[in-house]
């Protein structure tokens, strides 16, 4: 009888949490429409259904989705290339002083330009579909070079020294022990470069003027002042944003699942 | 060949831990080494094993290529397993041919009594259990030296018993020669052969002792 309480009850949490969540943002957006019904302007604030008939409306047109491939390829490129080499660059930064010193003004030059100077810069140099990849890369890069370096430095020194006593090769020191410690700090950059590179790219497609492109299609909702539209494509921003979220929480979750992480021991 | 440490000098910031140092390691015995907590124990297994380098004099004797070391704490592998962790001091080319060492790691494994939990991770294991794979991978270890940190000091009485028990059990099997520091003056008798008892700083050595089988406290 307890058992069966004590199960019933675990069953209720996510329910629970679902249901918590669903009301609070059913509060918002009763908080949205309050504000819409008061301005009374579907020009300066639509409401949300008027938001959500437009984003049914976009969906209706072939071009709603290839804009919104598009965009995806652009985030997901610049987003996979900085990991990448923020990883391999990252290791090997970590790994060699004199690397390390060489990137770093690099890196910190980049960290420390407005995103909107990198935009523009770098559209004086490419064709315009290309830039939201490259300033996304740009930008990404030294989050995950960072973090790289920064999972290396933090690495237990005791196992190295372990390594070093049992004469183990480079290659193996590098494999079983770098790349495990530095998994934790890769996610966390991957994580950020996610979350970073929708800002950036859809910023840089609206600058650079890259077509097509969800960054396009706000931009010209605003000119042509359909400011409904322009609600339905953050909103898709926003869907987009959550659902790549939760995809690779998902994926990283599923491949922690074999690491037999991780307290030192 | 003997290891013969011949006038080692030490120094770290405003202390001396060796001056003019000299001391002769016999082959094949186990060397207990006793002494107050910070007196230099340690630093002298780390100049031995080349994790550190004396500020003069020298070492002789040592293939730094051929030293196990049983550290405090068991530094394994926390995301592999027990036989992966084994596996990880074993060259590359000699894991790649196959079946080459799993059956020196079963022996291993089944001589330590962790025959069963091949494929455990640390984490899942008891203390004394993670450091019976720390001995384990040392014995593997194809090496004439074997350093040991005061590896018996965080565990509980029995588990300490069993350990130096399956300690002794595995050493009579290839008695390679053995450098063992620790505080604990009955871990030292129940081991060694020879006991030296180490001054505080700079280290002189206060007392030599050899120890017959028969005196051996087991």
């Amino acid at each position: 009888m307890k058992i069966s309480t004590f199960l019933e009850n675990k069953q209720d949490k996510p329910l629970k949490k679902i249901i918590g969540k669903i009301g609070v943002a059913l509060f918002w957006v009763l908080l949205w429409a309050l504000a819409a019904r008061w301005v009374d302007s579907p020009l300066v604030l639509p409401s949300p259904l008027k938001t959500l008939e437009g984003v049914i409306i976009l969906a209706g047109d072939f071009e709603f989705f290839v804009s919104i491939g598009v965009t995806l390829l652009r985030v997901f490129g610049g987003v996979f290339i900085s990991v990448l080499l923020g990883l391999v660059l990252g290791l090997a930064g970590g790994l060699n002083k004199p690397f390390y010193e060489i990137m770093n003004p690099f890196v910190s030059t980049i960290k420390s330009l407005p995103v909107v100077s990198v935009i523009i810069l770098i559209n004086l140099w490419i064709a315009s579909g290309l830039v939201p990849l490259v300033v996304t890369f740009l930008i990404c890069f030294p989050v995950t070079w960072t973090n790289v370096v920064q999972g290396v430095r933090a690495t237990d020194k005791k196992l190295l020294e372990m390594a070093k006593i049992y004469d183990v090769e480079q290659t193996r020191i590098i494999r079983d022990i770098y790349v495990p410690s530095i998994k934790p700090y890769a996610v966390s950059a991957l994580m950020n470069a996610i979350g970073l590179g929708w800002k950036v790219t859809v910023t840089a497609e609206v600058l650079a003027n890259a077509l097509p492109s969800i960054g396009m299609n706000l931009y010209y909702s605003k000119i042509y002042l359909e400011t409904d539209l322009l609600f339905s494509w953050t909103l898709v921003i926003v869907i987009c944003s959550l659902v790549i979220e939760k995809i690779t929480l998902y994926v990283i979750g599923n491949s922690r699942k074999g690491d037999g992480q991780c307290q030192l021991s | 060949m003997s290891i013969i440490i011949k006038d080692l000098s030490k120094i770290y910031g405003e202390e001396t831990i060796f001056e003019d140092f000299n001391l002769v390691f016999e082959k094949h015995k186990i060397t207990g080494i006793l002494g107050p907590s910070g007196a230099g124990k340690t630093t002298l297994l780390n100049l031995c094993s080349g994790l550190d380098q004396p500020d003069r004099g020298t070492i002789e004797g040592i293939n730094f290529q051929s030293i196990s070391y049983i550290f405090q704490e068991p530094r394994l592998l926390p995301w592999r397993t027990v036989r992966e962790n084994l596996r990880f001091v074993f060259k590359e080319k000699a894991i790649k041919k196959p079946g080459s060492h799993e059956a020196d790691i079963d022996a291993m494994l089944e001589l330590v009594g962790l025959a069963t939990v091949g494929d455990y991770f640390p984490q899942e294991l008891s203390g004394g259990m993670r450091q019976r794979v720390s001995i384990a991978r040392a014995f593997l270890y194809p090496s004439e030296l074997l350093l040991m940190d005061e590896p018996f000091s965080s565990l509980d009485c029995s588990l300490k018993n069993r350990l130096i028990e399956d300690f002794s059990k595995i050493w009579e099997q290839d008695k390679r020669t053995v450098i063992f520091v620790s505080h604990n003056e009955d871990e030292i008798r129940r081991l060694a052969d020879v006991i030296l008892t180490f001054s505080d700083k700079p280290v002189q050595i206060l007392k030599k002792e050899r120890l017959s089988n028969n005196s051996k406290k087991m």
